[in-house]
């Protein structure tokens, strides 16, 4: 029992963790038509960032505040320079697809030719173990969580109660549409791949806090499950990233716990594989 | 996908001229092959000779091949000091296999195509020995090797020589060193690679037989992030002492949320040899704490020799070429770690079965290495290159004894030394803190 | 060392031949048939596993240092056949992700995961194949007889690999030089489209990843046959990624061009950086390399996304052969379409049939019909018939749900309720490409033609029951589908002269003007022969001159017994040629009968006026 519901609690950490990336991801998804395989990439550059400054001896906090500045930056830059570019000239959804494998491949390997091939750990003081009802988090894993909930409502806020939120939504049911009805929908992409970036270099730099220790290729195999949480709640769909990083995160943990943890992210893998043959459309997707 | 219709169809009327671009990547390839071989070969008669640095220098067990590239370096400085190996100076070369079977037969068939001058072959580590060995062998060129792997311990190749422990041997002693600290409930936690899954089964029986308990073992797949419900079940289960060897980030990740669950304290941990490298220790002192790691971890490793000449020899010639491999973190670790230490024994028995036999043909010079390296009664101990030339211009027979202890080679060319313990200080220097005797791991032996 | 370079030549022989096969399949699978899939590489390992454990002892036989299911020690070449069956076999449980449902990129990004978590498993689960160490010790083929190390030996695998490589390369062209060639080309160009006309998604691409599947598989068993070792580092997805760099700087669609990037990417690339003398820190080259492999691929979809040898149009000679670049230039405009017309008189045009005294049989109904998109009724309760020989109108405002009822009778559409009779059988359950094959077509409203098929071709595309229309029939080979083909040529001719269109029929679909794609469009649909022909706004955006041309055609090919329904906004060609016209509003019928009748009804009038 106390097994289960330390594992409850390590599934909360890593759907928080899930969560902030998932969102961003699936944001994107929805609004550009860009599935960015090179999320994980920049991800992982925000990581290194947040790095950078907790060596200059600042606190890792003020590094994660910089990562999601530093994650909004390099997103706006790849769509303007890249993908933007690729979308005007009518290129195919899939080719776009692999151009963002391509982009993986530029982005990880460039940082780590830069890097190089040593793993790093931020300089943070975990705080004390605490035990909740049965759950055992450390401070920095219970500011996790806090941070995610808070980036979660922060969403729900933006998508339900701002103008720029319905645009957003407009954008991503139907784009043509909601430029006759008036919307700079240009704009609205490029406030997207912000606000997304922004997810994403949170969630790069809470990825590495929570690893404890990580590598320029450590966010590889994070990708799929992002992707896995994403198509499990449904593409395109917010609150169904963020149910599905809650289930693939609670998923993985308590299968860790009772089958052995060497599979724990097939499990991610085989609850995808069975939503997209009963349920294309994800759990909170349309039927459509 | 493909949207420029009109332009791609003007082009198609030129198939020939990038058929014929084809036709010139290919010459090429096969060009740069042969005259790279052609350059070599002319000089072959005085010119230098080159050592293979034949390991992994990407994925995930990218720190290897350095690690033997230090070793390299540090040799062939000393034998070029000491004149070169007839005349000869020894260079060094690195050839990424990239941990992958698949890349390392054409990395290892273009070694020997484009390295006339190849004289020897070091690393070679369980990633892909059993695929590149018979290659090598076949090739008639003396590989000293770095795989523990059980399948060598009874196949025969002529060309084939280990100094490194067997897998086995070294299960058998960190259940050892267990015994000696009197523990008695075990957990292993080992990487799911096959360097490191291959101690668990021989562990487990060695524990059995020591009259312990295993009380868990969790395998850590190397690609996830976060260890924290195989810690949990680890800290759950109260170990006194966790055996472990896991590359990469996983270690640094996994001990740290051990450290985490059990309430800040460490639970004590007993690493294989691998672990006694600088990006192990740069990663989990980092992640850990560089003093929580130096009290409670501990590693086998095969006795080596931290005092003496050969060990200041050693020692000069590598720390003389430091900064040459990148940062890896403390380069005094590499004066224990076994790529380093006994490679460059393997070097040097090489070149100095070479200079006995006056000659670089490895049909020739290759009887000398076990001659040199087992001995002979009455053969004199040198315990560098340069003594070894010198004896040998004197008439003597002679007996290499390097700083990873004396040579005994057995009947499949593997030559398994003492057993000793190892740490860290709080600075991050190695040092031995015990000893195990063979009769210990024996008893262990299933 | 002379020994050193003719094993390092041999081995990039076998190499080459390697990487051929693997660029091959995945070509005709994404270059041909637009299947995009990123788990290719888990095939070829599958071979390589299967030819493993085919030709090891059991695995008690070295010591039992490594486990691993089965363990035959079959002779050569079952090994190698076994290696393709099972790649091919692997393909069968990825039915579901490359069905009509599902987008894809979707099931591509599906495949993807599943490569990732395939070698998560085999590395992790020891007792499949041993885990991470993989196996060693696979036998060579003929070990025992033969000395796997000697030069004759590696000159043979080596050529053995190359030999392979180009049987497959002369079947893969014998499939895709094929009418069902045409038809995976065609599900490429446009896959909602091919389903209309009859052709079977599922069945298609089910097939090209069994094909693609098996062709990996054998690369993998000749691998492992040659390093005698496979393990899961060997096959991460990252592998997939070189290949599709491959495909892509060759030249997709063309298995040339697979074969180029082949030679050009894993092999001269991969293998020229090795002798790159080492500089910077060990793993610099190497990282540098992945980046170059991601810059390749980014800059050649900008650059020159057909590849350096891009797909070759195939131009019929009858019609000219190549054309000349000029040809592509002068692409006439809509409104001066040479040679329409003049053609279609000489064919006796028969006049305006006189309207049938009797009605005649339904052919095509549409019973209380609903279909509701996120709880709204788009159509509600929509019921009408199509009658035999009459050419019907539909009309409405914008958002009437004509479209949505011409998508459910034409089956692309599934109703939420309701039903859709044909012939007086219940086909409301029946999927668009069988209710093509039974005659029941459809044109769309969006320009449909398969832009990288010549005209000529989009109109072959749909001849029903071409005998060279099957996996089974393209492997016969041109004798058994030519006699078809020429017939169905004929055919297209007369078509072609008919809609003036003759001069374009070696030109790619997709370089046309709007109003000729639109031609081709319908001369496709006549093709087939329907018997039921549904036009979503045939002559939208056409010339008027041309659009009464097309209702001429129409009329007369009611006169022939074809049932036609016709959505359309333009109520002149609706007065001309329509009868009956029925008239949608909100989702409901709101009345039918000749337009002279409807425009004297004032709720007709008002619902056009409103709308």
């Amino acid at each position: 029992m106390s097994l289960l519901l330390a594992s409850l609690g390590f599934g909360l950490v890593t759907a928080a963790v899930l969560a902030v990336a998932s969102v961003g991801f699936t944001m994107q998804f929805a609004v550009t038509d860009v599935l960015n395989l090179a999320y994980s990439a920049v991800m992982i550059i925000c990581a290194y960032v947040a790095y950078a400054v907790s060596r200059a001896g600042i606190s890792v906090w003020f590094g994660v505040a910089v990562a999601a500045v530093a994650g909004a930056l390099l997103s706006v830059v790849l769509n303007r320079g890249v993908y933007t570019p690729f979308q005007r000239r009518g290129t195919s959804p899939i080719a776009i697809v692999i151009v963002s494998l391509g982009l993986t491949l530029i982005l990880e390997f460039g940082l780590q030719a830069y890097v190089g091939g040593n793993n790093v750990s931020y300089r943070v003081n975990q705080g004390p173990s605490l035990h909740l009802g049965g759950l055992q988090l450390t401070v920095v894993q219970l500011v996790i969580i806090a941070l995610s909930v808070v980036a979660m409502l922060s969403v729900h806020a933006l998508l339900a109660f701002t103008k720029l939120g319905k645009a957003m939504r407009a954008t991503a049911a139907d784009r043509s549409l909601a430029r006759t009805c008036g919307i700079r929908t240009d704009r609205v992409v490029t406030t997207t791949w912000m606000i997304s970036g922004a997810l994403c270099g949170v969630g790069g730099s809470v990825f590495a806090l929570d690893a404890g220790s990580f590598g320029a290729t450590s966010t590889d195999l994070f990708l799929v499950l992002i992707l896995a949480a994403v198509f499990l709640g449904g593409p395109g769909q917010s609150y169904g990233a963020m149910l599905g990083a809650l289930v693939i995160g609670i998923g993985t943990e308590v299968s860790a716990a009772y089958v052995t943890p060497a599979y724990k992210d097939v499990v991610a893998f085989v609850l995808l594989l069975i939503m997209l043959a009963a349920r294309p459309t994800g759990l909170l997707g349309s039927r459509t | 996908m493909v949207h420029n219709a009109v332009a791609g169809d003007r082009k198609s009327d030129r198939p020939a001229r990038t058929a014929l671009a084809a036709l010139c990547a290919v010459a090429v390839v096969t060009l740069a092959a042969c005259t790279n071989t052609a350059a070599g070969s002319s000089g072959s008669g005085s010119g230098p000779l080159t050592v293979a640095d034949l390991a992994p220098f990407t994925g995930p067990d990218a720190d290897l091949g350095p690690t033997y590239l230090a070793s390299c370096f540090g040799a062939t400085r000393a034998i070029n000091a000491a004149g070169g190996v007839l005349g000869h100076t020894l260079n060094c070369k690195s050839v990424d296999t990239r941990g992958d079977p698949a890349d390392a037969v054409p990395a290892t068939r273009q070694m020997f195509a484009s390295t006339s001058n190849l004289a020897l072959v070091i690393g070679v580590t369980s990633d892909e020995a059993a695929s590149v060995v018979p290659i090598i062998n076949a090739n008639k060129t003396v590989v000293f090797s770095m795989t523990g792997q059980s399948e060598f311990d009874s196949t025969h190749f002529d060309y084939f020589y280990r100094l490194v422990a067997p897998d086995l041997d070294e299960s058998y002693a960190m259940v050892a060193i267990a015994q000696q600290k009197h523990y008695s409930k075990i957990a292993l936690a080992f990487g799911n690679d096959i360097g490191s899954q291959t101690f668990v089964r021989p562990a487990i029986g060695a524990i059995k037989k020591a009259g312990m308990t295993l009380v868990d073992n969790e395998t850590l797949d190397l690609q996830a992030t976060t260890f924290r419900t195989e810690a949990a079940k680890i800290v759950a289960a109260h170990p006194d002492v966790i055996l472990t060897e896991a590359l990469g980030a996983t270690a640094a990740s996994f001990l740290s949320e051990v450290k985490q669950l059990n309430g800040g304290t460490m639970i004590p941990i007993i690493g294989t040899s691998a672990t006694i490298a600088p990006a192990w220790y740069s990663s989990v002192s980092g992640a850990v704490g560089a003093s929580t790691l130096a009290s409670n971890y501990v590693a086998d490793n095969l006795v080596v020799q931290s005092t003496g000449p050969a060990y200041r020899t050693f020692s000069q010639n590598l720390l003389a070429e430091k900064g040459k491999v990148g940062n890896t973190g403390n380069f005094n670790t590499y004066l224990t770690a076994p790529g380093a230490v006994h490679l460059y024994d393997g070097i040097n028995l090489a070149a100095l079965a070479m200079t006995e036999a006056k000659s670089t043909d490895p049909t020739v010079f290759r009887p000398l290495i076990e001659k040199i390296g087992n001995g002979v009664p009455g053969a004199t101990v040198v315990t560098s290159f340069a003594q070894g030339v010198a004896d040998l211009k004197a008439g003597k027979t002679i007996r290499y004894v390097g700083p990873g202890g004396p040579t005994n080679f057995d009947s499949f060319h593997d030559s398994t030394g003492l057993f000793e313990v190892d740490t860290y200080d709080s600075t991050g220097q190695v040092k031995v803190v015990g000893q195990l005797t063979p009769q210990e791991l024996r008893a262990l032996a299933g | 060392m002379g020994n050193g370079i003719v094993f390092y030549l041999t081995t990039l022989f076998v190499y080459a031949g390697v990487d051929i096969l693997a660029c091959l399949g995945l070509s005709q699978q994404f270059g041909v048939a637009g299947v995009t899939n990123f788990g290719f590489i888990i095939f070829q390992a599958a071979g390589a596993y299967t030819a493993s454990v085919l030709s090891l002892p059991s695995d008690t036989a070295d010591g039992g240092f490594q486990t691993y299911l089965g363990g035959w020690s079959l002779p050569f070449p079952l090994p190698w056949l076994g290696a393709a069956v099972i790649g091919g076999l692997l393909a069968l449980p990825f039915t579901f992700l490359v069905g009509r449902r599902l987008r894809g990129d979707f099931a591509a990004i599906g495949l993807l995961v599943t490569a990732v978590m395939a070698n998560l498993l085999v590395n992790n689960y020891r007792p499949l194949f041993n885990g991470s160490a993989g196996l060693s010790l696979v036998p060579a083929p003929l070990q025992g007889k033969l000395d796997p190390q000697s030069i004759g030996y590696q000159w043979a695998y080596g050529a053995a690999a190359i030999v392979l490589a180009i049987l497959v390369y002369l079947f893969l062209r014998r499939v895709t030089e094929s009418p069902y060639g045409r038809s995976l080309r065609a599900m490429r160009d446009n896959d909602t489209v091919a389903d209309s006309l009859g052709k079977n998604l599922v069945s298609l691409r089910l097939a090209m990843l069994v094909l693609g599947g098996a062709v990996a598989g054998l690369s993998g068993g000749i691998l492992v046959g040659f390093i005698n070792l496979w393990a899961p580092s060997g096959w991460t997805y990252a592998e997939t990624i070189v290949l599709f760099a491959a495909v892509i700087i060759g030249g997709a669609g063309n298995h040339k061009g697979a074969v180029l990037g082949a030679l050009l990417v894993p092999l001269a690339f991969e293998e020229l950086t090795r002798f790159i003398p080492p500089f910077g820190p060990p793993g610099l080259i190497p990282a540098l390399q992945w980046v170059a492999i991601g810059l390749l691929i980014v800059v050649f979809l900008w650059l020159r996304p057909q590849g350096v040898l891009p797909e070759r149009r195939r131009a019929s000679v009858r019609f000219g052969g190549p054309p000349t670049a000029t040809d592509s230039d002068d692409t006439a405009d809509d409104l001066v379409l040479p040679g329409v017309g003049q053609p279609a008189r000489t064919e006796p045009v028969a006049a305006r049939p006189e309207p049938p005294r009797q009605p005649e049989r339904v052919v095509l109904a549409a019973d209380r019909l609903t279909r509701t998109f996120d709880g709204v009724e788009v159509v509600s309760g929509v019921s009408f018939g199509l009658r035999r020989g009459r050419l019907t109108g539909l009309i409405g405002p914008n958002g009437a749900g004509k479209s949505t009822t011409l998508m459910m009778l034409a089956g692309t559409l599934a109703p939420t309720s309701g039903r859709v009779m044909f012939d007086g059988r219940d086909i409301t359950r029946l999927p668009a490409f069988r209710r093509a094959r039974s005659g029941v077509l459809r044109t769309f409203q969006l320009a449909s033609e398969f832009k990288r098929l010549t005209v000529l071709e989009n109109l072959l595309c749909a001849v029903p029951a071409q005998p060279g229309d099957s996996f089974h029939g393209a492997v016969l080979g041109r004798r058994h589908w030519q006699a078809a083909e020429d017939q169905a040529v004929d055919r297209a001719e007369v078509l072609l002269d008919q809609f003036g269109l003759t001069r374009y029929a070696n030109q790619y679909a997709g370089d046309l003007s709007g109003g000729q794609r639109r031609l081709v469009e319908i001369m496709r649909a006549l093709m087939a022969e329907p018997s039921v022909l549904l036009l979503d706004e045939p002559v939208a955006g056409v010339h008027p001159h041309l659009a009464h041309q097309i209702g001429e055609q129409l009329v007369r090919l009611c006169g022939e017994g074809m049932t036609i329904m016709m959505v359309e906004h333009e109520l002149a060609i609706m007065d001309e040629f329509c009868d009956p016209v029925v008239v949608m509003a909100e989702g409901q019928v709101l009345a039918e009968g000749t337009m002279q009748v409807l425009r004297g009804r004032s709720e007709v009038v008002e619902a056009y006026l409103v709308g």
